[in-house]
């Protein structure tokens, strides 16, 4: 029977610079998510309406009789809007067990004891969602600026409407990161996926909810501050160059927003820690 | 030894998860989520009882019954009564089956499904506990506003009562067997509250009868918001089924779902994770 050396061993392996290994975890993550058959449909699902603006756009450049389907920066605006609901969901199937599995199966420990700052594990953990809500939102609608190039074979749309790109970008940043770091905050709050799902769905709808009763009443919309969602939809609208939808300034909307994605820092920065000091 | 009767087994268990479920951290997000309304009515009873002119919809004073009415519609019945029967429902066995306790309900001398019924009954007595009273203070903070009379209103609050109630049977009952079968259920009740049924409710056909919503806001008898084009929307294709079809329809939701999930408990295999 052979007797194996159960003694000291050096790590054999190539060490990872300083700073590289929130890495690691970006890319065990995405892996984890990309080999299960149920989100790569959801991924898929999430596409269908760039498929449906693809024709659009296709009928718009070669049958003149659908020139009134012909794309504006409305379009793109809208087309992210219609993407919210996909954002929704990929949220919370990705989202809500990123750091509640770790903290149910003690693993946060186990994390905190490697070679790896907490900040790392936060950043590989929101680099997983980012990536995924990047590829629902961001990658989308910049593939359908590409396909109004290919398809009206010129560039006059997207020299008239340079700002596209940009705009695009930044108002799918800004999204991705308030919806990243909210979920990532809320899933360090507890130990059940399922319990924090339900909270970041009651952060969405109930603010919306409350938001309704209160623009019913009033008919006004200056207390769209309070939702999450239409604070979302009031940046967008000033990014795109588009009129708001609502009464309040797209500063202090701007501000909740800003306000949402600090509040979310100071909870993980409470809440990932590698002992738990209990008093 | 004769196994105790499911009755009187599904009462075991009920006695035993209503205590849990009513002194848990989960209490907590419900007191949140009924304590919301209630801070809302407290505010909209204060600024209207500030302001003499109190609210105006379209230049005509807000008559507290029908500010009590969009709160029903917009807070409870969109919102807290699917939330609810999304939470709890899938939470009934999928919450055992994560705790790895599962075992040792299912190694006791009671029927399988005495499990699932007890714990929908806590379930049921737990939201419905939480939910009336929450309803009741924002009705009485409410109504009074804006010249409202509470005892013209009171019967209207008798049928929201029992339209609450059987909305989060109906929930809870469908979310149950979802919970029971589905290995993600949260995700599938999500989809189907807030994706399959708001979405169906916009389309002409038949379709929106594959939703609890469609008969439960049958029961409703104020008057549907107009609050987004989503709601008008709503609004120009709704169909009404009749309060009696639509009580028919809801307890046969409830009964087929929960018969389902009885099956399903007795059938399946729970593996635990190791």
């Amino acid at each position: 029977m052979p007797i194996h050396d159960q003694g000291y061993r050096r790590y054999g392996g190539d060490k990872a610079p300083r700073g590289q290994a929130w890495m690691v975890i970006a890319r065990n993550g995405i892996r984890h998510m990309l080999g299960k058959r149920a989100f790569l449909g959801l991924l898929l699902l999430s596409w269908f309406p760039f498929f449906v603006r693809a024709v659009q756009i296709y009928a718009a450049a070669n049958l003149p009789q659908a020139a009134f389907l012909a794309p504006t920066p409305e379009t793109f605006r809208q087309f992210l809007d219609q993407q919210q609901i996909f954002v929704f969901f990929v949220t919370v199937y990705v989202g809500a067990g990123l750091i509640a599995n770790d903290r149910r199966a003690n693993a946060l420990q186990i994390y905190l004891s490697k070679p790896l700052t907490r900040s790392e594990y936060v950043f590989g953990k929101l680099a997983i969602l980012m990536t995924f809500l990047l590829i629902v939102t961001w990658l989308p609608a910049i593939v359908l600026l590409i396909v109004q190039l290919a398809f009206a074979g010129n560039f006059t749309f997207l020299r008239n409407n340079i700002f596209l790109f940009p705009a695009i970008t930044v108002f799918a940043f800004i999204q991705v990161t308030l919806v990243a770091t909210a979920m990532l905050a809320l899933s360090s709050l507890s130990n059940s996926s399922r319990y924090v799902g339900i909270l970041y769905s009651a952060v969405i709808f109930f603010t919306q909810a409350i938001y309704g009763v209160l623009f019913a009443v009033t008919r006004s919309t200056s207390f769209s501050w309070i939702s999450f969602p239409a604070n979302l939809a009031q940046i967008g609208d000033v990014i795109f160059r588009l009129p708001p939808k609502y009464e309040t300034p797209w500063l202090v909307s701007l501000l909740v927003i800003a306000g949402v994605i600090a509040a979310s820092g100071l909870v993980l920065e409470r809440r990932v820690r590698g002992v738990e000091i209990v008093t | 030894m004769k196994p105790p009767p499911l009755v009187q087994s599904s009462v075991r268990i009920f006695d035993l998860s209503l205590g849990q479920m009513l002194w848990s951290r989960r209490s907590v997000f419900l007191g949140v989520l009924l304590g919301g309304p209630v801070l809302l009515a407290l505010a909209l009873r204060i600024v209207s009882t500030l302001y003499e002119a109190g609210f105006r919809i379209n230049g005509v004073r807000a008559a507290g019954a029908s500010i009590f009415g969009m709160m029903i519609w917009l807070l409870y019945l969109r919102f807290i009564v699917p939330i609810l029967g999304v939470f709890y429902g899938t939470a009934l066995i999928a919450d055992e089956v994560d705790d790895k306790t599962i075992t040792y309900l299912f190694t006791r001398p009671i029927p399988r499904r005495a499990v699932l019924f007890g714990k929908f009954l806590a379930y049921l007595a737990c939201t419905v506990l939480l939910v009336l009273p929450s309803v009741m203070l924002v009705f009485f903070l409410v109504v009074p506003t804006g010249g409202g009379s509470i005892g013209a209103a009171f019967p209207s609050l008798v049928g929201d009562f029992g339209m609450l109630i059987a909305g989060l049977a109906a929930y809870g009952a469908v979310f149950a067997f979802v919970g029971t079968r589905v290995k993600r259920p949260l995700i599938v009740g999500l989809v189907f509250s807030f994706g399959w049924e708001p979405t169906v409710l916009l389309l002409p056909g038949y379709l929106k009868r594959l939703t609890v919503a469609y008969y439960l806001q049958a029961l409703v008898k104020h008057e549907m918001p107009q609050d987004s084009a989503v709601s008008v929307l709503m609004q120009v294709f709704r169909e009404v089924p009749s309060v009696a079809a639509s009580l028919v329809c809801l307890a046969a939701i409830v009964a087929g779902t929960l018969w389902l999930s009885g099956r399903a408990v007795e059938n399946r295999e729970y593996v635990l994770e190791q």
